[in-house]
């Protein structure tokens, strides 16, 4: 498998450099070495489902992963990173999650191109570097896992200084072509024209960021084009219409955090829009508050989201021969398979600082969906009642 | 204290700024910061009243801005007196220290905890 061979090239390569120096590799100031790494080890306390990939066996396989950036300074404004990342689990290809020029001509401007993370979210850029949050994993709830990780492309931060805030803005555009999961079906997507706007404003103990984000994507879906076009020639427009394979996806964020040496409080929203099948347009946000007590840290969330997909059309007239009605229930059966993942997840959680760079985190939360519906969950038994406890332990590494 | 190289004497950053430019933040001058490492008490210090934040926010904060490219922490020394030494060789070099330590004339305090 691909992923183990990565794991095990990076393995090699993080062994040799750490036995080399342990904290944080310099092999001279122009060329650095530096990784992360998290074991994550999850329990579902429940048979009849799993949630994220984990059921009620103790799996270690699913979220961990490790990662290794190199960091080469060519020129004084001019700089290459790359960075390698091998997942253990199978739903997450391992490879180059980076590689991408920076050119800073002035310290308040900088431009990045190549391959880098695409910045939806406040944690999005971060999601594999589990060190960077309180969490032992993002909600679900906010931090869907169909979105692509990353993008081909350029991006240009700015940073206004201020005696009284420090605000910064980036730009980006960009393409993205590769397999995404959406609705429990495995697709090619690609998306142009892929572009968005953020805003990240600090003042004194407050943190804001807001985002904007538009891409016209197309996925490859050959039985519902053939379908759709079959509609077409049937006259039945509006249902063709209404299972486009192409459309504009748009993605809005906003995010506040306010932390203090004894507390947190951190909250985020998207709204994710799009005009084609397959992707709901989704709500989701998540609350969380944790009490600091070094080297410990405790908190508790909750996350919440609600998913719409356009109803279908009602074009196909019904009862008027076995023809029109089998192409009806043929029709309306795409939208009755595609799943409803509206939930809600309750989470308490400890995270333990054990030294700088190394952190222990220990997570329970219940997650609660509708009867009727998905809810993240791949149910096993129909008799399921859409609520379950995910237990997670994660040991966070960075140097 | 906060003390820098700089040959401009008259410089005064205030509390925001100081904390912009110890978290990799842009300010009107020329300034690079640089640190001491997690246990010394002179940090825990600086960390909690300048900045506001635990040392494992701080961890994170400097793994989520190397990790996506952004910022990279300030380079660290064992103690203040090898911190102090590279401060006088560099200008622009600025850095924090005790109340108490005696500072050479080559550097200017450019912020005093109150």
């Amino acid at each position: 498998m691909p992923w183990r061979l990565w794991n095990f090239v990076l393995v090699c390569g993080l062994a040799l450099l750490c036995n080399a120096h342990p904290i944080y590799a310099e092999t001279s100031d122009k060329l650095q070495f530096s990784g992360f790494a998290r074991v994550v080890l999850g329990y579902l306390d429940d048979k009849d489902a799993e949630y994220l990939n984990y059921d009620n066996s103790v799996s270690i396989d699913n979220e961990s992963l490790i990662g290794l950036q190199a960091d080469y300074q060519m020129m004084d404004s001019l700089a290459i990173t790359g960075q390698l990342i091998g997942h253990s689990g199978e739903q997450r290809d391992s490879g180059i999650e980076w590689l991408y020029l920076t050119y800073a001509p002035t310290n308040t401007l900088k431009l990045k191109l190549g391959r880098q993370r695409t910045p939806f979210l406040n944690y999005s850029d971060v999601i594999d570097v589990g060190y960077a949050y309180p969490w032992a994993t993002l909600p679900q709830q906010t931090y869907p896992r169909h979105f692509f990780s990353n993008f081909d492309g350029l991006m240009a931060s700015y940073e206004i200084p201020s005696t009284l805030f420090v605000m910064n803005i980036e730009g980006y555009w960009g393409y993205f072509k590769d397999k995404v999961v959406v609705s429990e079906r495995e697709m090619e997507a690609k998306t142009t024209g892929f572009h968005g706007l953020i805003s990240h404003i600090s003042f004194k103990n407050w943190t804001l960021r807001g985002s904007y984000h538009q891409g016209t994507t197309s996925v490859t879906l050959d039985d519902v084009t053939q379908f759709s076009g079959l509609l077409n020639q049937l006259g039945f427009s509006q249902s063709a219409d209404s299972l486009a394979t192409t459309g504009v996806t748009e993605v809005f964020q906003f995010s506040a955090n306010y932390e203090t040496v004894d507390y947190f409080v951190r909250g985020e929203l998207n709204r994710i829009k799009a005009d084609f099948i397959f992707v709901p347009d989704t709500d989701g946000y998540f609350l969380s508050t944790g009490y600091n007590y070094f080297p410990f840290s405790s908190y508790i969330s909750y996350s919440k989201n609600t998913t719409d997909y356009e109803e279908p059309a009602s074009d196909i007239p019904t009862g008027l021969s076995p023809i029109l009605d089998g192409l009806s229930y043929n029709y309306l059966n795409i939208f009755e398979q595609l799943p409803v993942n509206s939930s809600e997840a309750y989470t308490l959680g400890t995270r333990w600082d054990i030294q700088p760079g190394l952190a222990l985190k220990g997570e329970v939360s219940l997650i609660k969906g509708a009867d009727n519906e998905s809810a993240f969950f791949d149910i096993k038994n129909t008799a399921f009642d859409r609520e379950a406890l995910l237990y997670l332990i994660a040991l966070e590494w960075v140097f | 204290m906060v003390v820098a190289n700089t040959g401009d004497q008259s410089i005064q950053l205030n509390r925001q700024q100081v904390r912009s430019l110890f978290m990799g933040g842009v300010i009107p001058y020329q300034l690079k910061a640089v640190a001491l490492p997690p246990e010394n008490h002179t940090r825990v210090l600086f960390n909690t009243k300048i900045i506001g934040l635990t040392e494992s926010r701080i961890q994170s904060y400097w793994a989520q801005m190397r990790f996506t490219g952004r910022k990279r922490a300030p380079r660290e020394f064992d103690n203040e007196t090898s911190m102090l030494q590279f401060l006088l060789r560099n200008v622009g070099a600025t850095g924090y220290l005790p109340a108490g330590m005696d500072v050479p004339e080559q550097l200017t305090v450019i912020y005093t905890i109150p």
